[in-house]
């Protein structure tokens, strides 16, 4: 049969964000796949370097939008980190509160995303229905939906009172029922079951060897989970547990997911229930001490990566951000081969794929010759300079 | 005078106009019943309750650029919507609606007349990929195999589920069908699977979800439509709507005993009976998600044609015990 | 794990005689939190031009002109267009002068319309009486 490669992205119904997956297909086989990067680079670490530690946790807020807090407590960790500052615990506890009420939301936006990407669109209408109810939670405790902007050095901005916390309690429970409704209807209903298992196989081993991250890698049975494994913040202190499924498929990854938010639910009841009292925050210093550090962040797509160096100033010297969806990317050509077209959206959506998170650097790949690498500006510059024209040249065919 | 009958037949009832006005109605109920399963409000802006959005979707695409691809056969590409879209409103005239005498078969009600809807009917699965044939586009290419894939899975079932009755009732008039149904209402019971495989079936001709395979968006952008624009791509909205008026007018005809009386009481009970199968066909949308085409085939083959011969067995048996 | 057929239909039909849950947005609103975070306003007689916000302001969106040394008159031009709305004038400022409204229509045709300017004298007693305290 005749190979005909089919360009899904930049611009695709199935892609919210723009890139580019090149999809060499034989009928409605995919044979191979190419993920091409880089139409929303928006140079942050770079901006970061002239911005005040202050001003980077906003800066850092806006990588993504749907875990704006887990780049601003992962940066905010790291910086707390250099500074030597001890967190009160009341501050650390609310930050955890936003992180799970975070997972909940990006998880219940995934299970929307993922049916409508398998053409349900009943349950996608439903999840993002009672997705409002913890997107409002949100806004009580911060003050905004989406930028919640709850983190600063040292501490919390805003504190938790008695009425919020059983809104926050109220809100939970009804989550949880309905969570636990979709759990069952997400593994009983034959059509959407049908289109989710035995989908984008990865199995543990290739998971292991790509570096896939967070449900992606949990899917394959594999129980990696940074908040166990290198506990931060107050996550020490809560029971959970790390969930993970057996079937290495989509499957797999929904039920993953669902189990989790189950499970963060039931950790923020449990924070807000053993809410210590105290003070929310200290005072952090403008200048930070000379240093490098690397802060690790569970996202809810996976681990999410920090590094900052700094010189002494207000201004970090460096800000590298390895979003999860990066570490996602390999996993997923994996994935897509042998696949078929149809379940192109659906094997690319269970990444969760937030791809402005991972627009991060630039790979230059020579087309003629095949070979691809990280070049400096001074390289690129000495290579792909303008060769002068000679005067008197003669075309040589 | 009867020029002037024939030519309100063609025109106005039940030909362009009320296929025209009555399909975007069909359209809006199909869209406000399926946002309201939906949890959510559906159109509601234009006209009351939205009643008039399809229509104004229609004008609006009407005034919209078309483009017509460079590579593509400008004739086949432009001249296909306004095939479509006669072939569905000509399988609508011969609905026994009116202008028909039971006694005497006339140009829009003869014997066999159920076969040649079923083969209008088909037309537009066959135009559609032809549209995405001559599309000259990737998207559009695979839609078009898709919708010629899925024709194998779903035409016998429907072909099979609508003939039990007219093997039943004797006769391969639609006209005749309906009126013997009428007589004997209580032999419609032994039609249920065959409703049911007939509406399944359906669904999958007006390519809907779970069988919104050609055109699945989130996987071949638009499928068929994807260079469609403008005044074509309207043509091709309506045809489809068109289709699911006249689709579920069968299932009314064969499986729920027609539409008797005079002018205005047919025309209500044709209102009442539709509204129901496009009920059912807005639960089944809302109730699944997209299938693979290669599951819709198995689905197809599996369940539908089995059940399928099983109704035409049990047709058989009864037109033996009652014969 | 087993496969029930139509599992989802008893949820749909039980919502097709509910109320709607979305909110046809332009004619009726939501009620907004208690300390939701809108549009930045300062109240002139309690700025004591420190300039904190102005240091801190991630999207450099406040500016603070001298317009006379001796008449300590100054301006404050908040940019709203280019607010991101993340309250850290508020927080940065140590006499209170700035708070959030919860105004959050604010979308115009012009990006002039979205200055806000503020003339103000600095007021002595009561910038003393803030620090004071």
């Amino acid at each position: 049969m005749k190979r005909i490669t089919i360009p899904i992205g930049p611009q695709h119904p199935a892609l919210k964000e723009p890139i580019s997956l090149r999809m060499t297909i034989e009928g409605e086989v995919i044979k191979d796949a190419d993920v091409r990067l880089g139409y929303n680079h928006r140079g942050i670490e770079k901006l970061a370097e002239s911005k005040t530690y202050i001003q980077n946790i906003y800066l850092m807020e806006r990588i993504c939008g749907i875990c704006s807090h887990s780049h601003t407590t992962c940066y905010v960790q790291g910086v707390e980190a250099l500074c030597e500052l001890e967190v009160p615990r009341r501050g650390l506890f609310i930050r955890a509160l936003v992180c799970e009420l975070e997972r909940i939301h990006s998880h219940y936006l995934w299970l929307g995303v993922a049916a409508h990407e398998a053409g349900f669109d009943s349950l996608f209408m439903y999840t993002w229905r009672d997705r409002e109810v913890v997107m409002d939670l949100l806004e009580i405790i911060s003050g905004n939906r989406v930028h919640y902007a709850i983190n600063t050095i040292g501490g919390v901005r805003r504190d938790l009172n008695e009425i919020q916390k059983e809104k926050i309690l109220e809100g939970v429970e009804f989550l949880k029922k309905r969570m636990e409704y979709y759990t069952n209807l997400g593994t009983t209903e034959p059509s959407f079951v049908g289109r989710v298992s035995g989908v984008g196989i990865l199995p543990e081993e290739k998971a292991m060897a790509l570096c896939a991250v967070g449900p992606t890698l949990r899917a394959s049975r594999i129980a990696s989970d940074i908040r166990k494994d290198d506990p931060y913040g107050a996550y020490g202190e809560f029971p959970f547990e790390v969930c993970t499924a057996d079937t290495c498929d989509v499957l797999g990854r929904v039920v993953v997911r669902v189990k989790e938010t189950i499970e963060s639910l039931n950790i923020v009841e449990y924070i807000i229930r053993n809410l210590p009292e105290g003070e929310i925050k200290v005072k952090a210093p403008r200048r930070i001490k000379e240093g490098e550090v690397v802060s690790r962040y569970e996202a809810p797509r996976g681990e999410n990566i920090h590094y900052i160096k700094s010189n002494g100033t207000d201004k970090p010297e460096r800000l590298k951000v390895r979003a999860p969806t990066l570490a996602n990317y390999p996993a997923t050509i994996e994935m897509l081969k042998n696949g078929f077209v149809a379940d192109i959206p659906l094997i690319f959506a269970a990444i969760d794929p937030c791809i402005c998170c991972a627009e991060r650097f630039v790979e230059i790949i020579d087309e003629r010759k095949g070979s691809r690498g990280i070049m400096t500006m001074a390289e690129i510059k000495r290579k792909f300079k303008k060769p002068e024209i000679k005067k008197d040249f003669v075309w040589p065919l | 005078m009867a020029i002037i009958k024939e030519l309100v037949y063609l025109l106005v009832y039940p030909g362009m106009l009320f296929l025209f006005l009555y399909s975007t109605f069909c359209e809006w109920f199909d869209r406000k019943l399926y946002a309201r399963l939906q949890n959510r409000i559906g159109p509601a802006y234009t006209g009351r309750f939205g009643i008039l959005q399809p229509v104004a979707d229609f004008f609006k695409l009407l005034f919209k650029e078309d483009i017509v691809p460079e590579k593509a056969d400008r004739v086949i590409f432009s001249s296909l919507p306004v095939i479509g879209l006669a072939t569905v409103v000509s399988a609508g005239l011969y609905l026994p609606l009116w202008n028909f005498d039971l006694r005497a078969p006339g140009f829009n009600s003869f014997q066999g007349d159920i076969i040649v809807v079923l083969y209008l009917l088909s037309l537009p699965t066959l135009i559609l990929f032809l549209a995405g044939w001559h599309s000259t586009n990737f998207f559009s290419t695979l839609g078009g195999v898709r919708v010629l894939t899925m024709l194998f899975g779903y035409e016998v079932p429907l072909f099979l589920a609508v003939l039990s009755p007219a093997v039943v009732a004797d006769s391969w008039r639609l006209a005749e069908i309906a009126n013997f149904y009428q007589q004997f209402p209580f032999l419609l019971a032994f039609q249920i699977i065959g409703f049911f495989v007939a509406v399944v079936a359906l669904q999958a001709k007006l390519e809907r979800t779970p069988f919104d395979i050609p055109h699945a968006e989130t996987e071949i952008v638009g499928g068929t439509f994807t260079e469609y624009s403008g005044k074509k791509l309207a043509f091709f909205r309506l045809m489809t709507d068109i289709e699911m008026v006249v689709g579920s007018g069968l299932m009314a005809t064969v499986f729920m005993a027609g539409f008797s009386g005079s002018v205005l009481p047919s025309l209500l009970i044709f209102v009442l009976k539709t509204l129901i199968v496009i009920s059912i066909l807005s639960l089944i949308r809302a109730t699944f998600s997209r299938i693979r085409v290669d599951q819709m085939v198995v689905f197809s083959w599996k369940y539908l044609t089995p059940l399928a011969v099983l109704q035409l067995l049990i047709s058989i048996i009864v037109k033996g015990i009652i014969g | 794990m087993k496969l029930k057929l139509g599992v989802f239909i008893p949820e749909l039909l039980r919502h097709l005689f509910k109320r709607p849950s979305t909110v046809s947005y332009p004619f009726e609103k939501l009620n907004l939190p208690k300390d939701f975070r809108g549009t930045p306003v300062l109240r002139p007689e309690l700025c004591i031009v420190c300039k904190s916000c102005v240091r801190d302001c991630p999207a450099f969106a406040i500016e603070i002109e001298t317009l006379s040394e001796e008449e300590k008159k100054y301006r404050m031009t908040i940019h709203n267009d280019r607010c991101i709305h993340c309250a850290q004038c508020v927080e940065s400022c140590p006499t209170g002068a700035l708070y959030m409204n919860d105004e959050y229509e604010i979308a115009t045709d012009s990006r002039r319309k979205l200055k806000i300017e503020y003339i103000y004298t600095r007021p002595k007693k009561a910038a003393q009486k803030h620090s004071e305290k």
